[in-house]
C-alpha cells in the first residue's frame, strides 16, 4: 500500500546509502595511462589526420557505444574497425549518402552527423552536449578532403579497406577510372596490371591504360581504364598469389580472401548502368 | 464512463496492485508497480496505458488544472491511442581547458501510436521520433496477448529488455549494456506477467538496428519479482556475432522507504569482439528519489565506470543531482547538475554539466 502523502519528510536519511557508495567509489588516477584511460606503450605518435581522428575521437568519445557486436547502426568506431567501417561504406540512416565520401566532407553522413546537420536522427555524439569542439570537426574535414587516407599499416598483413565504385554498387556509364584503398601502404612497385585486373560480364579482359599510386596517397592504387566502361556487369580483381602477389613497403602480401592471413585475391563485382547518377 | 476510470485508477494505487508505472522506474519503485501497468510496453517506455495517463494527472502533477471532467487516456478512439514525449533543453557544460559553452536543444519530440485492433489482446505499435533530424522510427512491432495480461508475443523493431529503462540514455549502465532507447533492434519477444513477476526474452539481429550482417542472433533477458515496498530482478545478454562474442548478466533492485525510494543496478559485460583480446566492462549505478511532496522529487544518483577491467586506475564516475518539479499534469520541468569525475589526462571525463529540461508528455 502506497505511504499516506503526509509522510513526506523525514525519510531523507535514506539518502545517505547512495552517499556511502559515493565514498566507497572513485574515479582512477591514471596513473601509467594515456589519455583514453589506455595503458601507456612505446609506440609511434600519431602520424596523420586519420591516427588523430581515433586517438581524440573516435577512441575517447564515440567508441563509449559504438564498439562491439551490437554497436548502434552496425558502426564499429573501435581502432582496428573504423576505417573500415566508415570510408565508402553507405550510412544505414541516409542510404544514399556513404558515411565518409572521400574527397567530399559536405557529403559525408560522418560529417553531418557532427556537425548536427543529418536529416536523420540526433546530432553526435549522442549524450551531447558536449559535443566535438570545431578544432575537431575541421580535423574530420581536413582528413576527407584530402583523400580520407588511410592509416599507415601497422599489421602484419594488406588488406582492402574500400573501392570505388563500392561491391555491388550500379555505376554510371563513362566510368574511366576505378579507386582501391588499402588498409596500409601498397608497394607501388607492385601495382601494375600484373596485379590488378578488371573483367567483364562475359569474363573477358577490359583493358587498362594505367595502375598507378597517386602521389601523397600511398594507401591507394588508381585503375584508369582505357576506355569508358559501357553498361553491364564488371568484376575487379586484386591479385594476393600467382606469379606477382600485390604486397606492402614491409614485403606483406595481400590478404585478399580475408580470412586472416597473407594470399588469395580480393574480388570485387559491380555494375555500370546507363542513367545512374553518383 | 471517466469517473469509473478515475475509480479503477484511485484503486488500483490505493492497493499497490499488479503492474508498472511510468517513464522513470522509481516512479514504479514508488507505487510498488510493474511496468505494465502505466505502459502500453510490459518492459516499460513509450506509450501510457490509460492507467498511466490517469495517474500523470492525479498523482504525479502537484496541482490539476481544467474541468475534473477532462481527462485525457491517450484513447482519441476505441481501437486507437495517441501519445508522446518533447524534451527541450538548457544545457551548460564546463570542460577543464577549454571554453564554457551552454546552448538551448531541442533533445527530442516523438508521437506514439496504438492500435489495439483487438482489444487487450492484438495491437500495433509505432514510437516516431520526430525530431531532431526528419522523422525516425525507432520501435514498430505488433503486440500478442496469447493469453490476456498474462502472456505475450511481440515481433518488430523494439527496445530490448535489459535491466531498468532510464530515461537518461548515456547513464553508465546503458552505455556498457549498449540496450537503450536509442538503439532499437529488429526481432521477436517473448513476455510473462503472472503475479509479481515480470519476465521477458527476446531474440533479435544483434546489429545494433542495421541490417543483420552475420548469422549470429542476440538474446536478451529479463526477470523481475515485484513487491510493494520492494523490488529485485536480473538480466542477461548473449549476442553471438561474427565480430566475436559479447555477454553480459544485470542484477538491478529498488527499495521503499517512505518518501524515499532506492534504486540500484550493476551490470557486467564481456566483449569478445572489442580489440584483440577483448575487454570486460562494469558499471553500477545507485539512485535516490526524494518525494519531498507531491510533484516535487529530488534525485541524487551515483554512477561508476570500469571500462576495461584488465587496466587499474582507468574508472569513472559520475554524479547528479536533480530536481524534478511537476507543477500541473503532463508537464515537467527537471534541472541539476551532474559531475564527472575520470582520469586527469581526459578533461571530458572531468566536465561539470548544468541543465535545465521542459518536458511535455501525454
Amino acid at each position: 500500500m502506497s505511504e499516506p502523502a503526509t509522510n513526506y519528510m523525514g525519510g531523507h536519511r535514506f539518502l545517505i546509502l547512495p552517499v556511502i557508495l559515493m565514498l566507497g567509489a572513485c574515479a582512477g588516477n591514471g596513473e601509467g595511462l594515456d589519455a583514453n584511460g589506455d595503458p601507456i606503450t612505446v609506440g609511434p605518435p600519431a602520424n596523420s589526420d586519420f591516427e588523430e581522428i581515433q586517438a581524440t575521437i573516435f577512441t575517447p568519445i564515440c567508441s563509449q557505444c559504438h564498439i562491439g557486436a551490437g554497436a548502434p547502426q552496425g558502426m564499429r568506431l573501435d581502432a582496428a574497425n573504423s576505417y573500415a567501417m566508415i570510408v565508402n561504406v553507405a550510412s544505414n540512416e541516409v542510404p544514399g549518402l556513404m558515411r565518409v565520401n572521400p574527397g567530399n566532407p559536405d557529403a559525408s553522413y560522418l560529417v553531418q552527423k557532427i556537425e548536427g546537420t543529418a536529416a536523420v536522427g540526433v546530432r553526435m555524439p549522442a549524450n551531447g552536449p558536449p559535443y566535438l569542439p570545431q578544432d575537431r570537426i575541421d580535423l574530420v574535414r581536413r582528413w576527407i578532403a584530402a583523400g580520407a587516407p588511410a592509416p599507415a599499416a601497422v599489421t602484419n598483413k594488406l588488406t582492402v579497406a574500400s573501392t570505388i565504385p563500392a561491391p555491388a554498387e550500379v555505376a554510371p556509364v563513362g566510368l574511366t577510372r576505378l579507386t582501391v584503398i588499402f588498409a596500409g601502404d601498397v608497394d607501388a612497385t607492385l601495382a601494375s596490371a600484373d596485379t590488378f585486373g578488371l573483367r567483364d560480364g562475359l569474363d573477358e579482359p577490359v583493358p587498362l591504360a594505367k595502375v598507378s599510386v597517386p602521389l601523397g596517397r600511398p594507401n591507394v592504387v588508381e585503375l584508369t581504364l582505357a576506355r569508358p566502361l559501357p553498361p553491364g556487369s564488371y568484376q575487379l580483381e586484386v591479385r594476393g598469389e600467382g606469379p606477382v602477389a600485390l604486397a606492402d613497403n614491409a614485403g606483406h602480401v595481400l590478404d585478399g580472401d580475408a580470412d586472416g592471413s597473407a594470399g588469395g585475391n580480393y574480388l570485387m563485382s559491380f555494375d555500370v548502368r546507363a542513367g545512374e547518377s553518383r | 464512463m471517466i469517473a469509473r476510470l478515475l475509480r479503477l485508477a484511485g484503486l488500483a494505487l490505493l492497493l499497490g496492485c499488479a503492474s508498472q508505472a511510468n517513464a522513470e522506474p522509481y516512479l514504479a519503485a514508488q507505487m510498488g508497480l510493474k511496468c505494465v501497468q502505466c505502459h502500453v510496453n510490459p518492459t516499460g517506455g513509450g506509450m501510457r496505458t490509460v492507467f498511466g495517463n490517469t495517474f500523470a494527472q492525479t498523482q504525479l502533477a502537484a496541482k490539476r488544472i481544467g474541468a475534473e471532467e477532462d481527462i485525457w487516456t491517450g484513447q482519441v478512439m476505441k481501437f486507437f491511442s495517441v501519445g508522446g514525449n518533447a524534451r527541450a533543453d538548457y544545457t551548460y557544460v564546463d570542460i577543464p581547458h577549454q571554453e564554457q559553452t551552454n546552448e538551448f536543444e531541442m533533445e527530442e519530440a516523438r508521437a506514439y501510436l496504438d492500435f489495439g485492433v483487438i482489444p487487450n489482446r492484438l495491437s500495433v505499435y509505432l514510437d516516431q521520433r520526430f525530431a531532431p533530424g526528419n522523422s525516425t522510427n525507432m520501435e514498430a512491432n505488433v503486440r500478442y496477448w496469447v493469453k490476456e495480461n498474462a502472456v505475450y508475443v511481440k515481433a518488430g523493431r523494439m527496445y530490448l529488455p535489459f535491466g531498468y529503462r532510464f530515461e537518461d540514455d548515456s547513464a553508465f549502465v546503458r552505455e556498457v549494456s549498449g540496450i537503450n532507447m536509442q538503439t532499437p533492434d529488429e526481432g521477436a519477444e517473448i513476455g510473462f506477467e503472472h503475479g509479481n513477476w515480470s519476465t521477458q526474452l527476446a531474440v533479435t539481429n544483434g546489429s545494433g538496428g542495421a541490417p543483420e550482417d552475420d548469422k549470429g542472433k542476440q538474446f536478451t533477458s529479463r526477470v523481475e519479482f515485484v513487491q510493494s515496498v520492494w523490488r529485485a530482478g536480473a538480466s542477461v545478454l548473449f549476442n553471438d556475432a561474427d565480430a566475436g562474442s559479447r555477454s553480459g548478466a544485470g542484477l538491478f533492485g529498488a527499495f521503499r522507504a517512505g518518501p524515499v525510494t532506492l534504486l540500484g543496478e550493476v551490470d557486467y559485460v564481456d566483449d569478445d569482439s572489442i580489440g584483440v583480446d577483448g575487454r570486460k566492462l562494469m558499471a553500477t549505478l545507485a539512485e535516490a528519489d526524494w518525494k519531498v511532496r507531491q510533484g516535487h522529487n529530488l534525485k541524487l544518483t551515483f554512477e561508476w565506470l570500469e571500462p576495461n577491467r584488465d587496466v587499474d586506475e582507468d574508472e569513472q564516475t559520475r554524479t547528479s543531482l536533480l530536481y524534478e518539479w511537476s507543477p500541473i499534469q503532463f508537464i515537467q520541468l527537471r534541472g541539476g547538475v551532474r559531475l564527472y569525475d575520470g582520469i586527469p589526462q581526459n578533461d571530458n571525463q572531468n566536465r561539470t554539466q548544468a541543465f535545465v529540461q521542459l518536458h511535455g508528455f501525454f
